[in-house]
């Protein structure tokens, strides 16, 4: 099992105490609410979930910053409670948004910061630094203070300082938050660099798109429980299934009437603006061309949000309530 | 006037989140019982008043330095000046107002100071009390005035911020809030004498004393003056913040 | 040797805080001149005390405290740490976090160092601290180890307010203010009831501030050095507790933060 599994999580459960100072008392939010997930050695695995459904609660129990209230996780086999310092020496963590760069210092300098507390120095450490940076584009800035950086950049920075420790399992925490499509494009090849040099990737996001692209298996949380672990190839298939498409405005009748169309599962009229939304896959092109010989001609379509999919896939328990 | 008892309520606000603003009342006492020892190893009981009004001085000039001179950047920050100055003809009483609570609640280290020397079992008297209640409100009046000066000046010149925090003991020797500026070397005169702290701080030590206070009606009149000085330059430096703002669009720093 | 090079990468940090704070011009205009004007302030009380002998020893004593206000900034450049947000990826590194943070706020040492001998040095003799050059030039090392040890006293300080940040100045100023009090800075330390000299002789900086003393009068400053370095050992491995708890409460807690949440 050890030799198989780069994380394994059993029955992992966090309760943080509501209310402030010495009166907390009440039952408590349950952030994590009995996690069970194994991630395969070498697989990029995602977590997929909206906002507040456990991701970063996960990532810090993980990262050994925060403890579970039960349960057990392991990295590499280390326990992230007893064995912190193993569980250190093996993982790298790269967060989204700005926060975790020292601006006042280089990219270089950022490196070998980080470098130093993994334990690397002298011409190991340079080179090191040096290949990280080619790696993520930023040689020609190396020498550049990273508060002048753009939040692409910065989360470049950031990607070479989870990966300065050379880990076997890296823990991506929310990495594309802000990163423009290009940027996310480059991050995207990058995950697909680290699968093939045989490191364990646990990715969390709540890009449905992105989930899709870069993961070998995709476990879905929401409101601290891992609804269910899917191959990609499911997340691809819900997302032409439900897709949406909207118009401006459209004849009552016509409305009435697609609504009946097989596939169409609801409608909704907000200020004369209608959206139809698909539930099987290619419904989506039907409704489109029903429009346009009706002559409403302004028709866009869109994927689904995530809240939607669940909503879909799991019914209402699947989006239980969340605070 | 209504606009200045908004602005007493927003600071009000403002300080009950953030103690910090205020940290030079939680090193008045200490103060006092460095000053208190010093004089009481020395042996010298008429320099006791000394040693209880310093700290309360320095304290007021320390809050309106720190927490006034970060007024109106602390709105520029927060992204809300723009929003205040878009109320037309408001902003002076409204400054006028936080300032006025911010000078209020650093008056409180004088009571501080004295609580400590009765802590050490000492007791001030004060023979003059109808001076000193005046001379303390011409200094609390002078200080809200010179306040509003560092407000704006902190805004205008974004190189002053760095003098911010260095602008406080020069002004302690200068405005002779232990030692009178009477015991400076003479060439420092005309630069104490338009230090309003140096009148307030002379006026305040005398009211403690048993003689006479000489020339009250004189040495209370340079105060306001300075304090007069003080409003005009505030107004005037404040216009031209405003006017900034307006012509900028936003206060970007020079 | 790990926690040494931990250390020395941490002082990039500092160094680059500290550029950022001062240019050379500021730093001699604006902070230079504070501290000798906050020396002239406790210096001219002994003016007013009519006594020579005073205006030496409040220069004196109002100089080793102007390297505890500035030391005790460590309080406030602890906590940039925390502001970047890196504080949850040095708790998830193998490094060591008093190396870190011990690193991470040594600017205020040289600069401190420096603010400080020029007070002695050129500010003194105007008031009756002169020196040889013998002792001139031992002084400079002697508030080396003044400082240095004061600032392990800062590094706990420091580490306390991580988990207050609201309260970091006034942490601070009010124990700058309770140093000057008690550590024999304008009155001898046995001035006050026994029991505060016991405890700040658990401070370094009044030992610091004895081999400084002792130096002024021509006599021999190794003893209070080497009390100094003693007890800013103490402190070292304090501050390396109350870090180490200060993360496993964290960790307990939740309150160690993760990027934006």
């Amino acid at each position: 099992m050890i030799d198989e599994y780069a994380v394994e999580i059993t029955a992992l459960r966090r309760v943080f105490a509501t209310g402030k100072g010495l009166r907390k008392r009440g039952p408590g939010h349950v952030a994590l609410d009995g996690v069970d997930l194994a991630v395969r050695k070498g697989e990029v695995h995602g977590l997929l979930g909206p906002n507040g459904a456990g991701k970063t609660t996960l990532c810090k129990i993980l990262s050994t910053v925060l403890l579970p209230t039960s349960g057990t996780a392991k990295v590499l086999g280390f326990d992230v409670v007893g064995q912190t310092s193993r569980v250190r020496e093996s993982m790298g963590i790269v967060f989204g948004g700005e926060r975790g760069l020292y601006g006042r210092l280089t990219a270089r300098q950022n490196l070998k910061f980080w470098g130093a507390l993994h334990g690397l120095h002298g011409k190991a450490l340079r080179t090191r630094v040096d290949t990280l940076l080619e790696r993520v584009g930023l040689t020609g800035r190396a020498d550049d203070r990273v508060e002048g950086f753009s939040r692409g950049m910065k989360q470049r920075v950031h990607l070479a300082r989870g990966l300065v420790g050379d880990p076997a399992v890296l823990l991506l925490d929310e990495p594309t938050t802000g990163m423009d499509p290009v940027a996310a494009k480059d991050f995207r090849s990058l995950v697909g660099e680290l699968r093939a040099e045989n490191r364990t990737v646990l990715i969390t996001t709540h890009d449905m798109v992105e989930a899709e692209q870069v993961c070998d298996r995709v476990s879905l949380i929401d409101a601290g429980r891992i609804l269910a672990t899917e191959p990609p190839a499911a997340l691809s298939e819900w997302i032409t299934r439900f897709e949406r498409v909207d118009v401006p405005a459209a004849p009552a009748e016509v409305v009435a009437r697609l609504r009946e169309l097989p596939g169409v599962g609801s409608v909704s009229t907000e200020d004369g603006r209608v959206r139809f939304e698909t539930t099987q896959e290619g419904v989506a092109a039907q409704l489109v061309r029903a429009l346009v010989d009706e002559g409403v001609t302004s028709v866009t379509t869109s994927k689904p949000s995530l809240e939607e999919v669940y909503l879909h896939v799991f019914g209402h328990n699947g989006m239980a309530v969340r605070k | 006037m209504r606009t200045v008892l908004t602005g007493c309520w927003y600071q009000l606000l403002v300080l009950r989140r953030s103690p910090a603003d205020l940290m030079a009342l939680f090193v008045a006492p200490v103060n006092t019982a460095v000053f208190l020892a010093i004089v009481r190893h020395a042996d010298r009981p008429d320099l006791v008043g000394h040693a209880v009004l310093a700290p309360g001085l320095m304290a007021l000039w320390a809050i309106a330095l720190i927490t006034c001179g970060e007024l109106i950047d602390a709105e520029r920050f927060g992204g809300t000046l723009e929003a205040l100055v878009a109320v037309p003809a408001r902003m002076l009483p409204l400054l006028t107002g936080r300032v006025v609570v911010v000078t209020t609640a650093s008056l409180f280290a004088f009571a501080e100071s004295w609580l400590v020397a009765v802590l050490f079992g000492l007791r001030v008297p004060i023979p003059h009390p109808a001076i000193f209640v005046i001379s303390m409100l011409g200094t609390a009046l002078a200080m809200a005035c010179w306040a509003g000066v560092m407000a704006s000046v902190f805004v205008l010149a974004r190189s002053a911020r760095i003098f911010q925090n260095a602008l406080g003991f020069p002004f302690f020797v200068l405005g002779g809030v232990l030692v009178p500026v009477a015991m400076l070397p003479d060439w420092v005169r005309p630069l104490t004498n338009v230090v309003f702290l140096s009148w307030s701080s002379d006026l305040l030590r005398d009211a403690l004393k048993t003689a006479p206070v000489q020339d009250f009606a004189g040495r209370l009149t340079a105060l306001l003056g300075l304090a007069a000085v003080g409003a005009g330059l505030g107004a005037y430096l404040l216009s031209a913040v405003l006017k900034r703002v307006r012509s900028l669009g936003t206060l970007t720093y020079a | 040797m790990h926690w040494i090079r931990v250390f020395a990468a941490s002082t990039v940090n500092a160094a680059a805080d500290f550029a950022a704070t001062y240019t050379w011009r500021t730093w001699t205009f604006a902070w230079l001149s504070r501290i000798i004007a906050q020396v002239l302030f406790f210096t001219l009380i002994g003016t007013l005390l009519g006594s020579p002998d005073k205006q030496r020893f409040l220069l004196i004593g109002a100089t080793v405290m102007a390297i505890v206000a500035e030391v005790l900034f460590t309080c406030a450049s602890s906590t940039w740490e925390r502001r970047a947000g890196t504080l949850p990826l040095l708790v998830a590194s193998p490094g060591d976090l008093l190396a870190v943070f011990a690193g991470r706020s040594i600017q205020w040492v040289p600069s401190s160092v420096a603010t400080s001998s020029v007070c002695l040095l050129v500010v003194g003799p105007f008031f009756g601290v002169h020196w040889t050059w013998g002792t001139a030039l031992a002084l400079v090392p002697v508030l080396v180890v003044t400082a240095v040890t004061t600032y392990c006293f800062a590094l706990v300080a420091g580490a306390f307010v991580l988990n207050a940040m609201d309260i970091r100045n006034i942490v601070a100023n009010v124990l700058g203010a309770l140093m000057t009090a008690f550590c024999g800075a304008v009155v001898p330390v046995s001035y006050w009831p026994g029991w505060v000299g016991q405890v700040v002789t658990l401070l370094p900086t009044t030992h610091g501030l004895r081999a400084v003393r002792a130096l002024a009068d021509g006599g021999n400053p190794v003893g209070g050095c080497v009390a100094a370095l003693l007890t800013g050992v103490l402190w070292l491995v304090v501050a390396r507790l109350v870090l180490h708890r200060l993360a496993e409460h964290g960790r307990r807690d939740g309150t160690i933060e993760f990027g934006d949440s």
